[in-house]
């Protein structure tokens, strides 16, 4: 069972304990604000009594923003930017490894409140956060470099260039990181992608999701102390423009996950030196070929797309809204549907999905309606009976269009995969990710035509919502869009040798 | 017109007739409205094959429909994407639409064979609500309409509604102002004029957009439109889609200052293309004591569980269905995309559900609708 850690900011009293949301580099202060209080059930075993949680949230002023971006700059220069980028990984993968083991008091608080604070089923949310924070063990993160740079040696110092010259790559002192909330853990990629070029960072939390970061950057300042001032994760109120003046106005890039809108106005709010990386809003699907519908594999791949979609009920951006099924299989498209409810009806036995606001319900509510009443030959819809838990609604025709997410998809029957995908051409830039079952033979075919609607990435279906290390986010390099490239020229080089006065002088 | 559904008119008729002076919150309907929504159920049961299979998909029919609570609400998407009409839809005498703002391209329909039983719940409902004798003594009052009328725009239930209301309760000098497809605001100002200089109470009915562009006009020139003691000022809609934020009280402030017209003597209706029947505020058949909305004796309203559709119990806010006699040929129950909670008196709108909010990364699905439509070229203001 749960004991609070004995050490500053995990105080027990009582049975209760409060748990600050924030991060900050030693010698900078921020007073304790709200608190919110979450209940977490006892065990049952032993009698041991519900634990209460306070959340505690920082008062954030414009001054100690000013104050805190200033120490993160500093501490950076200081330590986090001279060290080499082997010992940047070995960092990352000593916090990793931490959390990979079960018995990490910080994760299993993160595995209890997790549930909690997001509503998100605890077994997804305990399966899931162990497989994403596998993606950032060592031989992953030299992955991710090496995806990046021809050679990484370029972030520690100048490297002869491939066309002559040397180059260097420098991370940003300041890296500002706006954190979604809709995959739990998702915060901790983003941190990691900033380390690994040695950014100063400063991170805000999502509302729905403010504890992950807080965590896990708690768990790299207790590996590294010497390093602690380099990274901070802090909560404020979002589009508090006096608290983030001061920040921005420091930064030397910015990254931002959220909504257009939300995205946009911060864009507006980024001075123009300052690097911006947007990551907005995305839609994926799969494509089912016949190939996937044989008679041994029909049932399989039913069961990994169902996966697909109603992990943390079709949240993140990677999961599909929409389904390409082939003619010519064992199963018609139509009874692949009904496979495919049945499917999606025994995962919200075993895995139920979180409860979803009035509008999140009246849409899905509304989405059935549109489609029950379409009148078009062959739609039909499948849905959970009692409530709003699941929706399938089966087309005969190829067709696209984003469904209100909360496990809820299009499946659209079609005589040919390669073709049939043409219908997602109007959203071309939202496309992400697209789960692919079909034949090798006809593999690349598909990803050519993928490829040119403006996907970013194929995956396996039954793997869509976890994206490999390496992976171009969104279709750009993950790292080297947040360093600043430092080009040594062949001339610089040549004229330094003539100044050599031990240089034999040609008379040139 | 199937001679069935000259029967199923007849009843509706009938019992409209009956409870003519009753509410929506009359016990003593209760019976006759249960047994005549389902008959009405049944009856679109038997002759809408889509919202026979919505129905059974949920296992609600007929047979397994004990009360009219149980009869499964259509959605209003179904208006757009689909008929919802139990009559031919081109023997229709009248085709009501939604404005479509947000997509012109998918508006609601709701087809009406024949207007008697639409016009007979409007006029009744009308006499109950917004002229109720105590109000208004004599039952006929000096019309301004500031929307149009149905010559302006002939699929506009609302447009239908004005236009029946000054021929049914307007004295011979009322008049639209919203003429050629604008407001003419100077033409009202001056009938508002005269009025006061003849003491002559009227009745301002409109839109509530449509008070926005008079109150902005007047602003602008700096003065008042006071109408005569007895006056009444009537909107509906809200100011959803016209970009501003609307409160009731904002709305009360304005006619206070800007028409000199006290809260209590301004009402508010609620209606929709989809229903054949208007909700109303209590403001004048209750001195203006209750703003709750509750409607004509035919009308019941559920506030449900948006996610299991169950309903909720008083104070708990849910979305609202309606349960409509008169809609006897579209749909007997409609799922709206509102917000409201239960009172003693009625309900309480809380307002218009937005488009489904994503939690996260994922698109939300008007975004994303609207992008595809610049994608293909089909860009609108």
């Amino acid at each position: 069972m749960f004991v609070a850690e004995g050490r500053a900011g995990w105080l027990a009293a009582e049975g209760v304990i409060r748990l600050p949301l924030w991060v900050v580099p030693p010698g900078v202060d921020l007073t304790p604000g709200r608190t919110v209080a979450v209940s977490l059930p006892g065990s049952g075993a032993g009698g041991d009594a519900p634990v209460r949680v306070e959340l505690v949230y920082p008062e954030v002023t414009p001054a100690a923003m000013a104050g805190l971006a200033a120490a993160v700059r500093k501490a950076c220069a200081a330590s986090l930017a001279r060290l080499k980028t082997a010992e940047v990984v070995d960092w990352i993968d000593a916090a990793v490894a931490r959390w990979l083991d079960p018995d990490y008091l910080p994760r299993q608080w993160a595995e209890r409140l997790l549930p909690l604070l997001t509503g998100y089923d605890a077994e997804t949310v305990r399966l899931e956060l162990k497989r994403l924070l596998r993606t950032f063990r060592r031989k992953e993160l030299w992955r991710f470099l090496d995806a990046d740079f021809a050679n990484p040696d370029v972030l520690d110092a100048f490297r002869p260039g491939p066309a002559g010259g040397w180059v260097r790559a420098l991370g940003p002192r300041l890296l500002v990181h706006y954190l979604s909330g809709n995959v739990p853990g998702l915060s901790v990629w983003s941190l990691v992608m900033g380390l690994l070029v040695k950014a100063g960072t400063i991170a805000k939390p999502a509302s729905g999701e403010p504890l992950m970061a807080v965590l896990f950057a708690r768990t790299l300042a207790d590996i590294r102390p010497d390093l602690a001032g380099a990274l901070a994760v802090v909560p404020w109120r979002g589009g508090d423009e006096a608290v983030e003046a001061p920040l921005l106005a420091q930064a030397d890039a910015v990254v931002a996950y959220g909504s257009d809108q939300a995205v946009a106005a911060i864009a507006r709010r980024v001075p123009p030196h300052a690097r911006f990386l947007r990551y907005g809003h995305r839609i994926s699907f799969a494509v089912i070929g016949r190939e996937a519908l044989a008679p041994d594999r029909y049932a399989d791949t039913c069961h990994r797309l169902a996966d697909d979609i109603c992990v943390y009920d079709q949240q993140s951006c990677m999961s599909p809204q929409v389904v390409f099924v082939e003619r010519g299989g064992a199963v018609a498209p139509a009874a692949f549907a009904a496979l495919l409810a049945a499917e999606m009806e025994r995962y919200q036995v075993r895995r139920p999905r979180g409860p979803v606001a009035a509008e999140e319900a009246l849409a899905i509510q509304s989405f059935r309606g549109a489609f029950a009443f379409s009148g078009a030959e062959g739609t039909r819809v499948f849905a959970s009976t009692d409530d709003t838990a699941w929706t399938v609604v089966y087309h005969e025709e190829p067709g696209f269009a984003p469904t209100p997410l909360n496990r809820s998809v299009h499946v659209h029957a079609c005589d040919d995969v390669v073709t049939a995908v043409e219908a997602a051409a109007p959203y071309r830039p939202y496309l992400q990710s697209v789960g692919v079952a079909i034949h090798p033979a006809r593999l690349f075919p598909l990803a050519e035509r993928l490829a040119e609607l403006g996907v970013s990435r194929i995956a396996a279906v039954g793997e869509m919502t976890r994206a490999m290390a390496g992976w171009h986010h969104d279709g750009r390099p993950n790292l080297a869009d947040l360093v600043r490239f430092v080009d040594i020229e062949p001339s610089a080089e040549r004229w330094a040798e003539r100044l050599d006065a031990d240089v034999e002088w040609d008379g040139a | 017109m199937r001679p069935e559904s000259q029967r199923v008119v007849d009843e509706v008729l009938a019992y409209m007739h009956r409870f003519a002076g009753e509410t929506s919150l009359s016990a003593v309907c209760d019976e006759a409205f249960d047994a005549l929504a389902r008959r009405i159920f049944a009856y679109q049961f038997e002759h809408n094959p889509l919202y026979r299979r919505y129905c059974q998909a949920r296992r609600r029919t007929p047979h397994t429909v004990r009360r009219w609570q149980d009869i499964p609400p259509v959605p209003i998407q179904a208006f757009k994407e689909g008929v919802m009409s139990v009559e031919p839809p081109e023997e229709a005498v009248a085709v009501f639409m939604t404005s479509g703002t947000t997509r012109p391209d998918r508006r609601g329909r709701n087809f009406h064979p024949s207007l008697a039983v639409w016009e007979a719940s409007m006029r009744t409902g009308f006499r109950r609500f917004v002229l109720p004798e105590s109000a208004v003594p004599g039952g006929r009052m000096t019309m301004f309409v500031l929307s149009p009328g149905d010559d302006e725009m002939p699929n506009s239930s609302l447009a239908h509604y004005f236009t029946v209301a000054v021929q049914t309760f307007g004295r011979a000098d009322s008049r639209f102002f919203f003429r050629a497809g604008r407001l003419d605001v100077d033409a009202f100002l001056d009938a508002v004029a005269a009025a006061h200089a003849a003491a002559q109470p009227v009745m301002v009915l409109g839109a509530t957009f449509a008070y926005a562009h008079v109150v902005d006009a007047l602003r602008a020139r700096g003065v008042r439109a006071v109408l005569p003691p007895g006056s009444l000022v009537f909107d509906t809609g809200g100011m959803k889609g016209h970009g501003r934020e609307l409160r009731r009280e904002a709305f009360h402030a304005w006619m206070a200052e800007w028409f000199g017209v006290t809260a209590d003597r301004c009402i508010n209706m609620y209606g929709m293309t989809e229903l054949s029947s208007q909700l109303y505020d209590q403001t004048l058949c209750t001195n203006g004591t209750v703003r709750d909305k509750t409607g004509p004796a035919w009308v019941r309203t559920l506030i449900l569980h948006p996610d299991t559709l169950v309903p909720l119990p008083e104070g708990e806010t849910g979305v609202i269905a309606h349960y409509d006699l008169a809609n006897w040929n579209a749909a007997v129950a409609i799922l709206t995309e509102d917000l409201g909670v239960r009172t003693p008196h009625g309900f309480e709108l809380i307002g218009r559900i937005a488009g489904s909010e994503a939690r996260g990364c994922s698109a939300a699905i008007d975004e994303v609708l609207q992008a595809a439509r610049e994608t293909a070229g089909d860009v609108r203001g």
